[in-house]
């Protein structure tokens, strides 16, 4: 399921770049693009690298939204793709809080929830066997509200869909 | 080009360490800039930076303090990091608590793990009773923690008040609570030491937070030998309604597995219960529930043919919102009735009539006021009354129950929590107010360990029957705790150890035929709880252990004694094992043998097994059997020296679940 998802996590997180890049302070939104450009090389360092960079950007953007979406669901793409790492736990927690905090600002509620799908959703990839009963419908009610709230979530829609076809391979 | 780019450029460099040493992949930064690097394996940090001169530089680390400072030299710098104190909001203190659901933001169990436990089948008070800090009492498997009686352990939906969260059923044959696990979201089990917000419990509390709007349409049935359930979930766009229906009726099992009893009628009962939950806001939550039973059954005893029908309803709503600066509100209202009838309930031809009634209305409301404060306050009342007629022996009984609660959490120490509350009661019949202060210092080192220490004073007011034959003189019964808790989490292990005292005052004592507030008692034990996921893959086993010394003074006793329902020694041990779509479950309960008028029953002792097949993911098979060896315990004598003993001593169920429009595999909710 890993692989599967890491080649969505690359369109969806373009293709979310690319829509709400442009309503924000110039800027900031050069900045976090000069950041996510990193990620042409995935490789786990320019991950980690492009994470610290989106967090000094939310450093002088502190009551922008946008850093904070990068930035967890960066933090959970590089989850994804190393769930056993050394810097995956530390990059997990920050990610929840920042959710957290994107939920204390009016964030949006589609986004928000497929954050929050997404990180049970690497949970489950760290540890099926134990994860995924418990945090199967987790998943599952987070995006299918994401997309309730917005039909055109395309990144909640892919990663719901890469999570259909992952369950299911697991259960055949 | 490079190269005089470069050299144009400053340097900076430096290390970050924090109490233990050097800190890997701290983020250090100019502040104002993306210019910054993480830092090694070595703590060692070094980047490049067009800035010159003096310059704001930031460290920030998960879980540490954000280090600022203004660099002047550009090499060497030294970070020294301090870990960020836990925010008050963010604490667990585990202390006297068993979370069932989300718990330390993820979960630990779910309802399925309720279903799962030992011979459960699916009884939320069966699978609790594998805790420590429990008794078994077959005759009833109602709740009994740590020495107190069934009554002293009151159950809370959505924080409403749940009058009879049993079952009706008649002598020697178990209730099993009311509400199914696949209701709930998260489950808290208070095995004491509770805070302000609950109370008219003397021992324990069991607070269920039902689950949020569905986000799909459900529809699932279910059947077994001795129960049929249909049930379903219609979503809108911010609300969802859910129905269930349930048959349950022994009729079947009794033909196919006969029991030591006589039945007229076999015990049957048929429910109902409807939810509508709604997002009314992005902050805001409504739930309604309604819950109604009907329990028949018939049982020839001697020359009585005893008749017992109960009818109970329970309904609540609440609503839930956060109004901005770190407030929540709470409201809610609750009624709770059961009206039971029985004939021949003691001798041939008598009559039996209970009615009750409790509406419970709270309103509460939570602040966050820093990182190390959180405060609620809160108010509430409980209008209860309450009618029975048995032959000479008739009441009316009505009375309010007035309360109202202060809590504050405080962080007094980076890793020291405290919590002071007061609880206020007064019930309308003796006029008195009863002031109830509690208390817990916790110290959090980590997630892996902490130890806490409570004392609190709790309060209930006697059964009805006690206090209308006291003609409104029993006040309040009270009970103090001291708890203390230890607990431990390393490698997937984890150990708690909790003792505990508890004394109790002001008991209904049964005095020249008059019920008085004479009665006293005390329990002390102490409660082990091991569970661990290491020992091989895909098996999970605990082990419980409790050992309690209660003795009270109380009712029709003649002097101080262990109560009759009470074991000294309780073990259990349970295993689950995944293999692939089969869970396999083995439960072991023990406990000593219990004091009675006359003497002390034999050891009680029951293995029980379950397997959970996955068939596919709309159609999940669960069988159990209780009691494998066929041991026949003992759980009292009756007043003419007989052995009270359930009427069976093995109980064998198996029942499918099928989803006939879910899009989610494996999920037995129909709500």
């Amino acid at each position: 399921m890993t692989s599967q998802i890491s080649k969505l996590v690359f369109i969806a997180f373009f293709a979310m770049c690319a829509i709400s890049i442009s309503a924000q302070q110039p800027q900031m939104q050069a900045l976090i693009g000069q950041s996510l450009s990193k990620l042409q090389q995935p490789s786990p360092e320019n991950f980690l690298n492009c994470v610290a960079e989106l967090k000094r950007v939310d450093a002088m953007f502190p009551d922008s939204i946008q850093p904070k979406y990068q930035m967890a669901l960066q933090s959970l793409n590089f989850a994804i793709m190393n769930p056993a790492a050394e810097p995956t736990e530390a990059l997990l927690a920050d990610a929840e809080q920042t959710i957290n905090k994107m939920e204390s600002m009016t964030a949006d509620q589609s986004d928000l929830c497929t954050l929050r799908g997404y990180l049970y959703m690497v949970r489950i990839v760290q540890n099926p066997a134990q994860n995924g009963r418990l945090y199967y419908l987790d998943v599952m009610q987070n995006f299918e509200k994401a997309i309730r709230l917005n039909p055109n979530n395309i990144v909640a829609k892919q990663l719901q869909q890469k999570f259909f076809e992952g369950m299911k391979q697991a259960s055949e | 080009m490079c190269a005089c780019k470069i050299s144009a450029q400053t340097l900076i460099s430096g290390v970050v360490t924090d109490d233990r040493g050097p800190l890997v992949g701290a983020n250090v930064f100019i502040v104002g800039t993306i210019d910054g690097a993480l830092s090694d394996s070595t703590g060692h940090f070094s980047f490049h930076t067009d800035k010159t001169g003096e310059m704001a530089l930031r460290a920030s680390f998960v879980g540490y303090e954000d280090f600022t400072l203004t660099a002047t030299s550009h090499s060497n710098i030294n970070i020294r990091m301090h870990e960020r104190p836990t925010s008050i909001d963010e604490v667990v203190v585990a202390a006297s608590n068993y979370s069932f659901g989300k718990s330390d933001n993820f979960k630990t169990m779910d309802a399925l793990d309720v279903v799962l436990a030992g011979n459960s089948c699916g009884d939320i008070v069966a699978a609790l009773q594998t805790l420590p800090g429990t008794q078994k009492v077959g005759e009833d498997n109602k709740l009994y923690v740590r020495g107190g009686e069934s009554d002293e352990c009151q159950t809370f939906v959505n924080g409403m008040h749940v009058l009879e969260p049993y079952t009706a059923n008649v002598n020697n044959n178990g209730s099993r609570g009311r509400f199914s696990p696949f209701l709930f979201k998260g489950i808290n089990f208070s095995l004491g030491g509770y805070n302000g917000e609950y109370g008219q419990a003397l021992s324990a509390v069991l607070p269920m937070e039902t689950k949020d709007v569905a986000e799909s349409d459900k529809l699932g049935v279910s059947a077994s030998l001795v129960d049929w359930n249909a049930g379903g979930t219609k979503s809108f766009e911010n609300s969802s309604l859910s129905f269930n229906a349930d048959y349950t009726s022994l009729g079947l099992y009794n033909a196919i597995f006969p029991d030591r009893c006589s039945w007229t009628r076999p015990y049957g009962k048929l429910s109902g219960e409807a939810q509508y939950k709604a997002e009314l806001s992005q902050t805001s939550v409504a739930k309604a529930y309604v819950g109604y039973d009907f329990t028949t059954v018939g049982q020839q005893i001697d020359e009585r043919a005893l008749s017992l029908n109960e009818h109970n309803i329970y309904a609540n709503a609440t609503f839930k919102s956060n109004i901005g600066k770190g407030c929540n509100i709470f409201m809610g209202i609750a009624n709770s009735s059961i009206i039971s009838n029985i004939d021949d309930a003691l001798t041939a031809g008598d009559h039996y009539h209970n009615r009750r009634n409790e509406i419970h209305i709270k309103a509460e409301l939570r602040k966050l006021f820093s990182p190390a404060l959180k405060m609620s306050v809160g108010a509430e009342e409980y209008i209860r009354n309450s009618t029975k007629r048995y032959g000479q022996s008739c009441y009316e009984l009505q009375y309010n129950l007035t309360a109202a609660h202060i809590d504050a959490q405080i962080r007094i120490a980076p890793k020291l929590f405290l919590t002071l509350a007061t609880r206020a009661e007064n019930t309308s019949y003796d006029h008195r107010w009863l002031l109830m202060p509690r208390t817990t210092l916790s110290f959090v080192h980590s997630k892996q360990f902490q130890i806490s220490a409570m004392i609190g004073r709790y309060s209930q007011t006697a059964a009805d029957d006690y206090i209308a034959q006291s003609d409104y003189r029993l006040s309040q019964n009270t009970a103090n705790h001291a708890i203390i808790s230890l607990q431990y989490s390393h490698n997937k292990t984890l150990l708690r150890i909790e003792p505990y005292y508890k004394k109790y005052s002001r008991l209904p004592l049964l005095v020249d035929n008059t019920y008085e507030n004479n009665g006293y008692g005390t329990s002390h034990g102490i409660d082990f709880f091991a569970e661990n996921h290491s020992l091989t893959e895909n098996l999970i086993t605990t082990l419980s252990y409790s050992f309690n010394q209660s003795k009270r003074l109380y009712l029709d006793y003649d002097a101080p004694r262990t109560p009759s329902y009470a074991s000294r020694h309780n073990v259990r041990m349970t295993a689950k094992y995944s293999l692939g779509k089969i869970i396999f479950g083995l439960a072991d309960s023990f406990a000593t043998g219990r004091q009675t008028a006359t003497r002390t029953t034999p050891n009680y002792n029951s293995l029980d097994a379950n397997i959970t097949m996955l068939v596919n993911p709309k159609i999940i098979v669960y069988s159990s059997i209780s009691n494998i060896l066929g041991r026949t315990n003992i759980y009292g004598y009756d007043t003419g020296n007989a052995s009270v003993t359930s009427t069976r001593d093995r109980f064998f169920y198996i029942g499918i679940f099928v989803s006939l429009i879910n899009n989610k595999a494996y999920d037995i909710s129909n709500f």
